[in-house]
């Protein structure tokens, strides 16, 4: 067979690689110029412009959906496609699904950069895109497992590489998130409800949420690291075995983790206890696998001083370590208590992501562009440049955001002798730090700076390439691997994709029942006396309000169980006071105070003074003004259909309540706008927005629930 | 404490399925993954992405 006259070819399909490196370029600029008008926005509110479609609120999702979805999403399926081929030694299964891929998933951006500026969102964080859209990520992840797994049935190589190991867990486990938690009920073509409520929603959630950081930018980011690392220096990895206790440990542990997104809050202690033991035992893999990759390098460390790419991937994989070190810290309760919502969290996402993600990413890109375009770089200097001017932005971004959030973090708890808050003006604490939004947008600019470079190496790499670049290609068969049925144990095991995809599919999906099971069955958690009151229609209009400005993204509803929590917001929020909640909102930042308990602490005109212009009444806020809110008409129209759909969730509505829901809404917004008008506000307010959101804000904390 | 964590916590019998999936997965791994016959096995492993292809 395997003479030279009878030798057939395998030619791999880099075209698809291609189209989606250009597509990280393109995305991850957007990404990145959309977090830097974020980062300005924050140190300088005119910076809102008072557009409503860019304002901190939206801009913030479109932020943070592009820089996973669009920039690391393309990144993974950029290097995917061009590993697995030569892993599998197979072309891609079908050339039509790698395209139907590629496209579709360029259309679910556009679809999200669309929606959710005109405040299209489900308010639910990381996964704030509408059903729809919903829908095509779930078909379009079914085509690319296809092709994925199709190209794993007819591949040329017996075994599988780790890597394709984490690519599998990858596939199958974002699918499994990814359904979970959008499970809705569409009350209109963008909008729906979660069919989870309260407690169960922010569960949920954060399972998805930990696990989006460990199944979308951890995972097959690994993958990357155990295929190019190892190809790049040209030594294979430290320690193969290490990598498979890496592999099963992480798959198995990751998914008990997000609990500790949700420390101190109603969340029930053993939920949050489970999720901070199981993130400090991520410890172990993490820096397994941290150390797996750089060991790689023995014996070739000279590299790092000539070849900017190996010191991208050094550096990512170092950040790895760095990241996966400090998310088990921040984990521990104690910590976490001083972490939680300040802007220390903020800066370990963005060591991960700048640092771990980007740098893994333009690593990838030096490396695949001059090989795929059968050229040189076509300025390494430029590159040298690239790394130290997106290492320094990473590290400010990081030292500004520790900074800042420690100092917050430790201005909300200050308590003097007497036993009152040393700061009780939120306020206060949020003038301490604006000088470092400052620096971390210097930060920002500095990442961006490196970034631009690189794309103009690679724009001026591709120029420079000869015009036609020979395909690469392996013969076929190929010689090496064994025969499957001599052999037993784990290597039939690794053979065997089909129970290898079943074992990975168990490892997660334990963790995930054993943690979330017991919470389906809310009623245990509430007694019956204590149910809270449902919102009103009025009230229901406003949330909606709530969710679609994305106030969420800086405000909380959790007040944890901390003595500096209840003494600057009042009693610790319960599980029954948000069991109506769909979604929840309870939070992940406070850029500024819990609103919680905000029903009755001021009066009507407050509201609307403050949503208007936010420093007429809080000096030094950073609040972006929402003066749209006063002339956009509220949708009562559809209250009917939407108490209707809740009242099919279990919210108890009567059937009264749902038929005349607009009725009730109108009467109500009239009581508010004439009680602004009476106290000097404009008259004819009664039909806006704003109406809406004041009859919310003044119901948080007053449904009971307690 | 243990009281205190467990409060609300209805489905023991969980925890002891956790625990013994938990262990069981792990101790077999490990004994698994460093059975020393498999050496020459990792080696050949560790060296598909070494692997040149051909340009044409």
């Amino acid at each position: 067979m395997n003479q030279s006259s009878q030798e057939k070819f395998v030619y791999y399909d880099d075209d698809i690689v291609k189209k989606f490196l250009w597509a990280v370029v393109v995305w991850g600029a957007v990404a990145m110029l959309a977090g830097i008008l974020a980062a300005l926005q924050l140190a300088w509110w005119p910076a809102n412009m008072g557009l409503e479609w860019i304002t901190f609120g939206r801009l913030r999702p479109l932020h943070t959906n592009a820089a996973i979805f669009a920039f690391a999403g393309n990144t993974i399926f950029a290097g995917i496609y061009h590993s697995s081929q030569r892993l599998l030694r197979a072309r891609m299964f079908n050339d039509g699904l790698s395209k139907i891929h590629f496209w579709g998933w360029q259309l679910i951006i556009v679809l999200a950069a669309l929606t959710l500026p005109f405040g299209f969102t489900t308010g639910k964080e990381y996964a704030e895109l509408e059903w729809p859209i919903d829908i095509s990520i779930a078909v379009i992840w079914v085509v690319f497992a296809v092709n994925l797994f199709g190209t794993i049935a007819k591949r040329k190589e017996r075994h599988l590489y780790v890597a394709i190991w984490f690519y599998i867990a990858t596939v199958i486990t974002v699918a499994v998130l990814h359904i979970v938690n959008s499970l809705a009920i569409p009350v209109a073509f963008l909008k729906s409800y979660p069919i989870w409520a309260g407690i169960q929603d922010g569960l949920i959630q954060w399972w998805y949420g930990h696990n989006a950081v460990a199944f979308f930018l951890t995972t097959p980011f690994l993958g990357l690291m155990y295929y190019y690392v190892p190809k790049i220096v040209n030594r294979p990895v430290y320690s193969y075995r290490l990598s498979i206790i890496h592999f099963w440990a992480l798959v198995f542990l990751y998914i008990w983790a997000g609990p500790h997104h949700l420390l101190y809050t109603a969340l029930p202690d053993w939920a949050q206890t489970l999720g901070m033991i199981f993130s400090l035992m991520l410890w172990a893999p993490s820096w397994g696998g941290m150390i797996n990759g750089l060991l790689t390098l023995r014996g070739v460390w000279h590299l790092l001083r000539t070849e900017p790419t190996v010191k991208f991937l050094v550096a990512a994989v170092t950040f790895y370590g760095m990241s996966t070190f400090e998310g088990p810290l921040m984990s521990i309760k104690a910590v976490n208590s001083l972490a939680h919502y300040t802007d220390w969290v903020v800066g370990h996402a963005h060591a991960g992501a700048l640092g771990w993600n980007g740098f893994m990413a333009f690593g990838m890109l030096y490396y695949l562009v001059p090989k795929l375009w059968n050229t040189k770089l076509y300025s390494v200097k430029m590159a040298n440049t690239h790394f130290w001017l997106g290492l320094s932005g990473v590290l400010l971004y990081y030292v500004s955001m520790l900074a800042a959030g420690i100092t917050q973090g430790l201005m909300w708890r200050a308590i003097d002798s007497q036993g009152h808050l040393v700061y009780p003006d939120f306020v206060e604490t949020v003038r301490a730090i604006q000088p470092l939004f400052w620096v971390r947008l210097l930060s920002g600019l500095l990442y961006y700076v490196g970034f631009i470079m690189m794309i103009r190496n690679l724009i001026a790499t591709v120029k420079g390439a000869p015009a036609t670049a020979p395909a690469e290609k392996v013969t076929e068969p190929v010689t090496a691997g064994h025969d499957l049925s001599n052999e037993k144990g784990h290597r039939k095991l690794e053979g065997l994709a089909t129970v290898f995809t079943v074992l990975a599919l168990i490892a997660i999906l334990v963790g995930s029942i054993i943690e979330i099971y017991p919470l389906i069955n809310i009623s245990k958690y509430v007694e019956p006396a204590k149910m809270p009151q449902p919102l009103t229609a009025l009230e229901l209009a406003g949330r909606d309000v709530y969710i679609k400005e994305g106030c969420y993204v800086c405000h909380s509803q959790m007040i944890r169980k901390m003595s500096s929590d209840v003494l600057r917001y009042g009693p610790a929020s319960t599980i029954g006071e948000s069991m109506y909640d769909r979604p929840f909102q309870w939070g992940s930042k406070r850029s500024g105070p819990d609103l919680a308990r905000v029903g009755g602490k001021y009066p009507n005109l407050w509201h609307y003074r403050h949503m208007v212009d936010p420093r007429s009444t809080t000096q030094g806020s950073l609040m972006p003004p929402y003066a749209w809110l006063g002339t956009n008409d509220a949708d009562f129209m559809s209250l009917r259909k939407k108490l209707s759909a809740m009242k099919a969730l279990g919210v108890p509505y009567t059937d009264d309540m749902v038929a005349n829901a607009d009725g009730a809404a109108q009467a109500d917004a009239k009581k508010i706008a004439e009680d602004l008008a009476a106290n000097g506000a404009p008259a004819g307010l009664e039909k806006t927005e704003l109406v809406a959101l004041i009859a919310y804000l003044q119901s948080l904390g007053k449904k009971g629930g307690q | 404490m243990k009281q205190e964590a467990f409060q609300q916590y209805t489905d023991q019998d969980l925890t002891i399925l956790g625990l013994f999936i938990f262990v069981t997965f792990f101790v077999g791994l490990l004994f698994w993954v460093y059975r020393r016959t498999q050496a020459p096995h990792y080696k050949y492993m560790s060296q598909i992405p070494l692997e040149g292809e051909q340009k044409s």
